[in-house]
C-alpha cells in the first residue's frame, strides 16, 4: 500500500445558482493576460448544453481521455507511435473557435467622440486580430438554456433519453455545472505530454504544467477529456488550473471556492492507495469505475492507514486534515458526491453532489422510485453525467438529500424525529445532523480543511527579520 | 582569391557553427521560457495540415539524405559496391522527392502566414526571416537537383567532411558551380541564425517520451 495525498473538491450542485462569481476572481488573478483571454480555468456551464469548448464531453469528436484496449489502458487519441507520426499536426486539437474568439470593446470611442446627434456606440473587436467582429459564441453562451433548441441535441448526456421531450418548454430542466481542472489520479494530459512538462505533485496531487519545459506540442489540450488544459496562443505554451496552489500551501481555499456566494464548494484532503490507481482506471465495465474509484480512497481514521502513512513520511498536519476532511465525508462516508464522467477513466478529483432542485416536498417518504422519477431533472441524465449511466448511486445520493430535508423538517417543524425516513437510506440522526450542518450551515473553517505546506527549512528566517537583506555576507 | 575562398568556405562556416553551438547554449540558459515552436495550429488548423506535414517530413528526410550522402566518403560506398554513378542516381531521385516536399511545404506555410489574418498577428519579423531563409536554402537546393547536374562527391562532399573533421580545405570548392556555393553559404547562415529563432524546437524532439512512464510525479519537498 503506497499512500498518496490528494486535495479534492466537492461542489454541491443543489445549491449552485449559476452566478459565475467563482469564475471572476479566477479570471482576474490567473488568466488576465495576453494569449489567455479566452481561458477560463473555472467556468460555469448551464446544463443541458454542449458547454465550453463546444461538445467537450463528446470523446468521439475530441478523443480525450483513456480507453481500454483488451485489458490495458491507452490514450483514446492514440499512443506514442501515433503521436510521433502526427506531431506536426495534431488531428484532435480543438481550435480557438471551439472555445470562442475573445473580444473587447473600444471604450475610448465613447470618450473621444465629437458632439453628434446620436450617442456614440462601441463595437466588439476581436482580441486576436483587432478587427471588428460579431460575437457568435462565448464561454457561457448557453446560460439559462439560451439556444438549447439548437445546441441541445449535441449534449451526449441525453443518451438513452427521449431528448425531444426534454427540449419541449413544458418539460425542460436546467442546472449549473461549474467546472475546473479535475486534478485526476490518472491524468490523461500528463500521459499525453511529449516533453514531460505536465506533472502531478506528490504532496497534494495538484497537476501542473512546467512552463519552462513545455514546448507547445499541444497533446495535453486534446488529451484532457474535460478540455481543461488551454493553449496560450501568444506564448505557444499550455496553461491550466493550478488549484491556486500558492493559496493552498498557505492553508487558504482556492479563489473559486472562497468567492462562492452559495458556499457550494468544499476542499479537503483525501488519502488513496497509489498502487491500485491504474487497476481502478482499467476496470472493464465503465459503470464499475466509480466503485473502484471509491475503493481507492483510504479511511483516514483507520489506525493501520495512519501508521502506514506516518511510516511513508506523510506529515502529521496532513493526516489531521484528512481526518477532518469534509470531502472525504461527502464522497466516501455519505456517498453524496459523485465524480464527473468516470467513464473517461482519468479518476477525476472534483466531485459533485447531484442537484435535487427544484425542491420537492416529498422525496424520501413516498413510494420509493416514483418520487425520484418525478423530479424535474431526469435521474438518467444525472447518471450519464456523473456515474457512466448507473442510476443507483445517483438515486442513493438524491434520496439521502431528500431524507435529510424531510427529517430536519420533522424535527424542526413537528418537533419529532421521524427516523423511519432515515432507515430507508441507511442513515442515523447523528449523521443526518452532520450532513445538514456541512451542507447548510458550515462556516469557512469546516468547508475548507487544508493543511499548510511545510515551510522550506530555513532556521535563519526570524533572525534575519528586519535585517538589511544582504544575508550573512556583511 | 585564395583569401576569399578561405573567408567564405572556412572562416564563415566555423563562425556560423560557433554561433550555432554557443547560441543554443545561451538561449537555453537565458530564455528557456521562449524555447518553443510557437505553434499556430490552435488559431488556424485547416490550411496548416498539408504545409506542415510536407515541410517537416521533407526537411527531416532531406537532412538525413545530406548526412548520409555527404558525410560518408564515396570509397565506403565503393566498398559496398555502390558506384559513384549509382550513388548520384539514388541521391538525385530521393533528394528530388523529399526536397520538393520540403520546398512546397514551406511555400504553403509562407502563404498561410501571409493570408490568414490570425496567423499573421502572431508572426514576428524573426519568423519572416526564418521562413525566408528556409525558402532560399531549400529553393537553391531544388534548383541544384533539377538544373545543377553536378557531381558533388569529389569536391563538395570532401569539403563538408573537412569542415566537420576540423581539416578544412576551402580550395575544394573552386570547381563547384555558383548555385551550389550559394546553397551551402545560405545553409551555414541559417544554421548560425537558428538558435535565435523558433527553429530551436528541433532540439526538443520528444525522444524521451517513447521511453518514460505515462504519469509523471514530482516531489517538491521531503516531508
Amino acid at each position: 500500500m503506497k499512500i498518496s495525498v490528494q486535495i479534492a473538491m466537492v461542489l454541491n450542485l443543489d445549491k449552485c445558482i449559476g452566478c459565475h462569481t467563482c469564475s471572476i476572481p479566477c479570471k482576474n488573478v490567473w488568466t488576465n493576460r495576453p494569449g489567455a483571454e479566452y481561458m477560463w480555468f473555472n467556468n460555469v456551464e448551464c446544463k443541458p448544453g454542449i458547454g465550453y469548448p463546444k461538445q467537450w464531453e463528446d470523446q468521439e469528436r475530441h478523443r480525450g481521455g483513456w480507453e481500454l484496449e483488451n485489458v490495458h489502458l491507452r490514450l483514446k487519441a492514440g499512443g506514442r507511435t501515433h503521436k510521433a507520426l502526427n506531431i506536426f499536426h495534431n488531428p484532435d486539437l480543438p481550435t480557438i473557435d471551439d472555445y470562442y474568439e475573445p473580444w473587447d470593446y473600444d471604450y475610448q470611442r465613447l470618450i473621444d467622440s465629437p458632439r453628434r446627434r446620436h450617442q456614440p456606440s462601441v463595437r466588439p473587436r476581436s482580441q486576436l486580430t483587432g478587427e471588428p467582429m460579431d460575437p457568435k459564441w462565448g464561454p457561457n453562451w448557453e446560460d439559462d438554456l439560451a439556444g438549447l433548441a439548437e445546441t441541445g441535441p449535441g449534449d451526449p448526456n441525453f443518451s438513452g433519453l427521449e431528448m425531444d421531450a426534454y427540449l419541449q418548454f413544458r418539460d425542460v430542466f436546467m442546472f449549473w455545472l461549474p467546472r475546473l481542472c479535475e486534478h485526476c489520479l490518472n491524468p490523461a494530459c500528463v500521459a499525453s505530454c511529449p516533453s514531460g512538462a505536465l506533472y502531478k505533485r506528490a504532496e497534494d496531487g495538484i497537476v501542473l504544467v512546467d512552463q519552462e519545459r513545455c514546448r507547445g506540442w499541444r497533446y495535453c489540450v486534446s488529451g484532457c477529456p474535460y478540455k481543461k488544459v488551454y493553449f496560450n496562443w501568444r506564448t505557444g505554451r499550455a496553461e491550466k488550473c493550478i488549484l491556486c496552489y500558492p493559496r493552498l500551501e498557505a492553508g487558504l481555499p482556492t479563489l473559486c471556492a472562497h468567492s462562492c456566494v452559495g458556499r457550494i464548494r468544499y476542499l479537503g484532503v483525501l488519502l488513496y492507495d497509489a498502487e491500485r490507481v491504474t487497476a481502478a482506471a482499467a476496470t472493464p465495465d465503465p459503470r464499475q469505475i466509480y466503485p473502484a474509484h471509491l475503493d481507492l480512497l483510504l479511511d483516514p481514521r483507520d489506525a493501520e492507514v495512519q501508521r502506514a502513512a506516518r511510516s511513508q513520511g506523510i506529515a502529521e498536519n496532513v493526516l489531521a486534515a484528512a481526518r477532518h476532511s469534509p470531502v472525504n465525508a461527502l464522497i466516501k462516508e455519505w456517498r453524496l458526491a459523485l465524480p464527473l464522467h468516470p467513464e473517461f477513466r482519468t479518476l477525476p478529483m472534483v466531485w459533485y453532489v447531484p442537484p435535487l432542485s427544484p425542491v420537492a416536498s416529498r422525496v424520501a417518504s413516498e413510494e420509493t422510485v416514483d418520487a425520484l422519477d418525478r423530479l424535474r431533472i431526469p435521474v438518467a441524465y444525472l447518471a450519464n453525467l456523473l456515474t457512466a449511466g448507473d442510476e443507483a448511486p445517483v438515486r442513493l445520493a438524491l434520496k439521502r438529500l431528500g431524507a435529510m430535508r424531510e427529517f430536519m423538517r420533522s424535527r424542526r417543524v413537528e418537533g419529532r424525529d421521524d427516523t423511519k425516513l432515515l432507515d430507508a437510506v441507511e442513515l442515523d440522526p447523528d449523521t443526518v445532523e452532520k450532513i445538514y450542518r456541512l451542507l447548510a450551515l458550515a462556516p469557512l473553517a469546516e468547508r475548507f480543511v487544508l493543511p499548510t505546506a511545510p515551510a522550506v527549512t530555513d532556521d535563519g528566517i526570524f533572525r534575519r527579520q528586519g535585517a538589511c537583506g544582504l544575508g550573512d555576507a556583511v | 582569391m585564395d583569401l576569399a575562398y578561405t573567408l567564405v568556405f572556412t572562416v564563415f562556416p566555423y563562425l556560423c557553427l560557433t554561433t550555432f553551438v554557443l547560441g543554443h547554449a545561451y538561449r537555453y540558459v537565458t530564455d528557456r521560457y521562449g524555447w518553443t515552436a510557437r505553434s499556430s495550429e490552435f488559431l488556424e488548423k485547416k490550411s496548416l495540415w498539408a504545409g506542415s506535414t510536407l515541410f517537416h517530413w521533407g526537411i527531416i528526410l532531406t537532412f538525413f539524405g545530406h548526412a548520409g550522402g555527404m558525410l560518408v566518403p564515396q570509397r565506403v560506398f565503393d566498398f559496398f559496391g555502390i558506384s559513384a554513378g549509382a550513388h548520384m542516381t539514388v541521391a538525385y531521385w530521393s533528394g528530388l522527392a523529399v526536397g520538393v516536399a520540403a520546398f512546397v511545404g514551406i511555400l504553403l506555410l509562407a502563404w498561410r502566414r501571409l493570408t490568414q489574418p490570425r496567423v499573421r498577428v502572431v508572426t514576428t519579423v524573426n519568423d519572416a526571416v526564418t521562413v525566408g531563409a528556409l525558402i532560399v536554402v531549400s529553393g537553391l537546393g531544388i534548383y541544384n537537383v533539377v538544373f545543377g547536374h553536378y557531381n558533388v562527391l569529389y569536391t563538395l562532399a570532401p569539403w563538408i567532411r573537412g569542415i566537420v573533421t576540423f581539416t578544412p580545405e576551402p580550395m575544394l570548392m573552386r570547381e563547384v558551380p555558383l548555385s551550389y556555393k550559394l546553397h551551402v553559404t545560405a545553409a551555414w547562415a541559417l544554421l548560425g541564425f537558428s538558435p535565435f529563432s523558433r527553429l530551436v524546437h528541433i532540439w526538443s524532439a520528444p525522444v524521451y517520451y517513447l521511453l518514460r512512464r505515462p504519469i509523471v510525479m514530482r516531489r517538491l519537498t521531503q516531508f
